[in-house]
This record gives C-alpha cells, structure tokens and sequence, in this order.
C-alpha cells in the first residue's frame, strides 16, 4: 500500500469526522437526554482524539436502546475487508455508536433471476459463509463494547439501505466497503455514504471453513475414495477378461481411451477433495503477467500528391 | 494390426513390489509434472522395462497415463488461472508435425544402424539438449534468484516479439504477442524431443520461456495442455495396436493424480523461479544418467571395449541416478511448498494479533 492511499484514508477520516461531529451535536441537543453543557463539550471536543475511545466510549454506550445509533457497514459477497472493519470499529467506539454490518449478494436477486431451489441453494450457502466470516469478525467488536449485528441481502445496494432503514431506525450514515462502485450509490440512498477506497487491508477477513462444508467434504471424498475403489477392482478382478479385450487393437482401443477417462474423473475428483480435506489448497489465484514493453505500430509513409510549383 | 500384439506382447505378471514401485514413481512423477509440465516419464519407462515389461507395451502404457495426467493437471492449474489454452493448442499442432519427424528420424536411424545405433542417438540427443538447454535453465534460475526472485523477459523473446510477421498471435493469459511462425520451431522441436527421449517439455518449456517470452509459471502450465494432445494421439495409436497394458496405466494413474494435484497446488504456494530451479536440476542429473549409458551402446556398436562388470555398473547407476532426479525435484518441490506454507501460517498468525484492535 503506498502512501498516498494512506494518505487518502486518513482525508476520508478527516471529513467523515467533521460530518460526524455536527450530526453528534445536532442529535445530542434534540434529544435532550443529556445536560447541555455536556453535549456542548462533545460537539466541540475532536471525537478522533485517542484519549476519548478509553474514556468517551463506553459512556456513550450506557444510553438507553432506543438511542443507540448506528453505522452500517455494506459490503459486497460474504466477507468485509479488513480495512473497512478497522475504520468502521475504531469510528463506532470513539462516538459510542452500533454496528450494523450487512453482506450483499445482488446476484441472486430474485427479481432478477428466475426464483428457483437452486437460487434457494446459493443464497444458503452465501448466508452461511457470510455468518460464518462475520462470526470470527464479531468477537473483536464485542471485546472492544461495539454492539453490532450482521445482516444479509440479496438486493443491490441502493434498495438493500433504503430497506434496512426502514426496518431498523437510527441509522446515521452508510460506510460501503471495497468493491461497491460510485455508481451503485445512487440518489435513492436517503443517508450519507463514505466509501472506503483506499486501503482496504492487507486481506480479507478470512471465511473459516464452515464445520458442515467440511463433514461434506469428507462424505465427498470417501464417497469418491469409495467409487475410485470400486473401479480398481472392478478391473483388477477381472483382469483376465480385461486384458483380453483391451489389447485386441483396432476399434477395441476405445476400451482402454475410455477407461483411462472415467478413472481420472473419479480418481482424480477424489485426490483433489483429498488434498482440500488435508488442507493442502491454493494460497493465491496466480496470473503472471510478465510485463513486455509494446513495439508502438510504426505510421507507414503514405503517398502524397504533391505538385510543385 | 491386430496380430502385432499377438506376437510380440507377453503382458507381466504384478506382484506387490511392482505395484508399488509404479505407484511411487507415478506420485512423484505426477508431482513433477504437475509442477515443471512434463517428467516422470523418463524413469517410468525404463522402470517398467526393468519389471520386464516390453519396450513398446512400456512406452504404450506410460503413454496412455500421461495424457489423462496432463488433463487433470492442466484443469488444475487452469482454474489458478496459469493456463493458456491457445498458446498449448497452437503448439500441439507444431508438436504434431515434430512427433512425425522424430519418429521417420528414429526408423532411419533404426535400419541403418540398428538397435543399439537407435539407443546411442536418443541417449546422445538426451545428453546434448538436457546439458545445454538444462545448464541455461539453472544458470537462468540462479540469476533470478539472487536478483531478488523477479522474472523478466528475455533479450531473445523481446527482439522476436517485435517482429511483425503476421499472422501474429496474441496469447492472453500468457500476455504475449508474437508471430505465429515463431511457435511453429518451438512446438515442432517439443513433439520431436517427445518422440525421442518421451520428454517433450524438456525443451518445450524452456523454448516457451526463453524465445516466446511466456513466464515460467505459464509456459509449465501450457506445456500440460501440449502434453495431453500429443498423450491423446498417441494412445490412440498405440492402443490401436493392442499395446496398451491397463493394468500398468491403471496402477501409475492412482499414484500420479494424487502427485500432479500436489504438483499443482505447488505452483501456487512457491516463487516463480521455482519452477525453474526444480528443471534446470532435473534436467542435468537426468543428462548425468544418461551419458552413464552411452559408453555401453559405443560398444555395441563396436567403438569401444568395456568390461562386462563395467557395463552392467554403467547401466545400474544410470538408473539409480535417474530416480535420484526425479527424487531430487520432488524433494525440492514439496521443501520449498512447505517453507512457503511455514512463512504464510506465521503471517497469519501475526495478522490475527494485530486485528484485536487493542
């Protein structure tokens, strides 16, 4: 990360902080709940000071319920960046605010796609990987005294907020996370909305395999083991008889074609879920991209009239 | 066609030792070639033959386990997004060409100088390419290594790919642009190394890297999609002749889906110069072993006189050394997997303090 994006965090912080302070007092004030003299010194006092996430913070959270204001977090597909985590907490803990962290999957919307089991299925599973990352996000909250809860939805941005909104009262302002683009922010948002797009963290947050994900990947696999095992003696049990026809040549050459396939698609389906099991996977999509500096397309030199005088 | 296998094939019998033999050499042969692209088959052949499998029921058979291996790699590795389906087609179908040379080559070779004439030319060309191309791909690797592990592209490949001589080719995932009559020698040389010494890649990864300008990485990974065509004919045509033992095949598969998966999976974890280092050294011990064996064909031909001790010595070391290679790039493949797997859990874990937000 260069320094520049750092820098660019640390402007966004900058003005969502001015933002945040004016809201602060305004809301303070008309609530009346709190002496006046003591709003006063919140709205005036930098709430981006170190010294006040110690002492301001857990103050600020012994309000009633129905005062309890919140940010949203958005962001798109089952885990939130790192970046987008750090800021939205650290904000949340210096101005004694909620966290209400919302998973987005607007591609199985089922206004868009045609509703099926299978879009059933897929939003499932996208459900549960996203409690599941949000399960190993939230202990770090709650340590810190950030009350937050964690929502999912298959809408697009705009709708998602606008709806969230309604369900939920007190939210105060929108924080979209990496991947949301400017243009899904649109006019129908009834809040501010901060986007984080600069550093966004070293990594994701990492999705822990979920426990059911692995019993049925080990089901898989034996299952396959099994299949795998069957084939090998199938043909080892009857390797006379196999060996007869296999070598015969000619048309019979599909025989052992054939043969050699199936096995590599159960053998090699099962040593793969073998090795995910074992956990041995990826680390990382690799694209190389090895960079070459491009000839620039030489101008042929064209034919020109030319009469001279 | 048919008759040929009744003549000629007298299938072995399996005993323990040997299916265990070939299910270790398949995983690590598998691991290798999930890795560099291509290897393995240089020890299974011969190790099949010193089961007292035949010559061509051998190389049948290895074949036959080649080609669903390389398709399994490639699937692999194409879903880290390390394939270029184009660039492996359009060299399958030069390497076609070279395969057909190579093998007209070998049948001349054959009937004017014998068997032992045919031994001689493929151990030489084995010698003679792996110590050149192998010695530049090591040199080449230790440069990249003490140059902080950044690949670049070769002054070779820059200058050939700023010739326009069309039809010029763009190959995506590989991010290179070059003129298609510059794949044509690479592929053709990669299908007749393959018909020689049954190694194709030895020269078509390097040729890949070092005149195209593929990255090592790449150019492993589309060497699996040459190695699955030229795997898919020639099975075909051997098993056409009956030549095909599937119970060999069957016992080698088991052992080398489970290695080219790892060998796969390797590629993702390790630096890029990896690739490199692991058949730069495979490379040159294999030319070690194989000129062990030159000396006995020189005296069969007559050249030479050689003890009997000496030659049966000559011959068992060649082999010992050749598994060594292969042993050797499996070791270095799975060392460098786990240090990398070591560095990134510790990161990880360091990761993890600094989230608590303290």
């Amino acid at each position: 990360m260069g320094s520049s994006e750092a820098n660019k965090t640390t402007a966004l912080r900058a003005v969502a902080g001015r933002w945040l302070r004016k809201v602060t007092a305004m809301m303070t004030l008309r609530k009346k709940q709190a002496d006046k003299q003591a709003a006063e010194t919140k709205a005036s006092r930098p709430s981006f000071s170190g010294a006040e996430a110690g002492d301001g913070g857990p103050a600020g959270r012994d309000r009633p319920p129905e005062v309890k204001r919140k940010i949203l977090v958005v962001g798109k597909g089952p885990v939130f960046t790192t970046g987008v985590m750090d800021y939205a907490a650290s904000l949340a803990e210096r101005l004694g605010y909620d966290i209400l962290a919302m998973n987005l999957n607007p591609a199985l919307d089922q206004a868009v796609k045609f509703f099926s089991p299978y879009n059933q299925r897929l939003r499932a599973k996208f459900a549960q990987q996203a409690r599941r990352a949000w399960e190993t996000t939230e202990p770090a909250l709650t340590s810190q005294g950030i009350r937050c809860e964690h929502v999912v939805k298959f809408e697009d941005v705009a709708r998602a907020v606008k709806a969230l909104n309604h369900e939920i009262k007190r939210i105060d302002f929108v924080i979209t996370d990496a991947g949301i683009a400017d243009e899904e922010i649109t006019g129908e948002i009834p809040l501010p909305v901060f986007s984080i797009t600069g550093y966004q963290g070293d990594q994701k947050v990492m999705a822990r395999e979920p426990e059911a994900g692995r019993k049925k990947l080990m089901g898989r696999t034996i299952a396959l083991g099994l299949g795998a095992a069957a084939l090998y003696a199938a043909v080892f049990l009857n390797s006379d008889l196999v060996m007869k026809y296999f070598t015969k040549g000619g048309i019979y050459a599909a025989l052992p074609v054939a043969t050699v396939f199936i096995f590599s698609f159960v053998h090699g389906a099962f040593a793969s879920n073998l090795w995910s099991l074992l956990g041995i996977e990826a680390t990382k999509k690799v694209q190389p991209q090895v960079s070459v500096s491009r000839p620039t397309p030489r101008k042929r030199p064209r034919l020109q009239l030319r009469i001279d005088t | 066609m048919h008759d040929m296998a009744a003549q000629t094939v007298n299938f072995i019998d399996l005993n323990i030792l040997s299916i265990s033999f070939l299910f270790v050499v398949g995983f690590i042969g598998g691991l290798v070639s999930g890795f560099i692209g291509s290897g393995g088959a240089f020890v299974l052949t011969p190790g099949m033959m010193s089961l007292g499998v035949p010559g061509t029921v051998a190389v049948a058979s290895n074949m036959c386990h080649k080609f669903p291996k390389a398709m399994v790699g490639a699937y692999k590795r194409f879903k880290y997004g390390q394939v270029d389906i184009k660039l492996g087609l359009v060299m399958a179908v030069s390497a076609g060409g070279g395969v057909w040379m190579g093998i007209n080559i070998q049948e001349w070779i054959l009937a004017k100088w014998g068997q032992a004439g045919s031994n001689l030319y493929v151990s030489l060309s084995f010698v003679v390419i792996l110590v050149v191309v192998g010695g530049y791909v090591f040199y080449d690797a230790w440069k990249t290594a003490k140059s902080g592990g950044e690949e670049k592209v070769c002054a070779l490949a820059k200058w050939l790919q700023s010739i326009n001589l069309p039809p010029m080719m763009h190959f995506k995932t590989a991010n290179v642009r070059i003129s298609m009559w510059f794949t044509i020698p690479i592929g053709f040389a990669t299908g007749m190394l393959a018909a020689t010494i049954a190694v194709g890649g030895f020269i078509g990864v390097p040729g890949m890297i070092y005149v195209l300008g593929v990255s090592g990485l790449v150019a492993s990974a589309s060497e699996l999609v040459i190695a699955f065509v030229m795997g898919f004919g020639g099975t075909i045509k051997w098993a056409m002749h009956g030549m095909v033992d599937i119970r060999l095949t069957l016992i080698i598969l088991a052992g080398s889906l489970l290695g080219v998966q790892l060998g796969a999976i390797g590629t993702t974890y390790v630096k890029e110069h990896m690739i490199k280092v692991v058949m730069g050294t495979i490379m040159i011990i294999v030319a070690v072993s194989r000129g062990l064996a030159v000396p006995q064909y020189l005296k069969e031909l007559g050249f030479i006189s050689l003890s009997s001790s000496t030659e049966s010595f000559l011959s068992a070391a060649s082999f010992i050394i050749m598994c060594i290679a292969l042993a050797i790039g499996a070791i270095i493949i799975l060392g460098s997997m786990w240090k990398a797997k070591r560095a990134e859990t510790a990161k990880k874990a360091e990761m993890v303090l600094e989230k608590t937000y303290v």
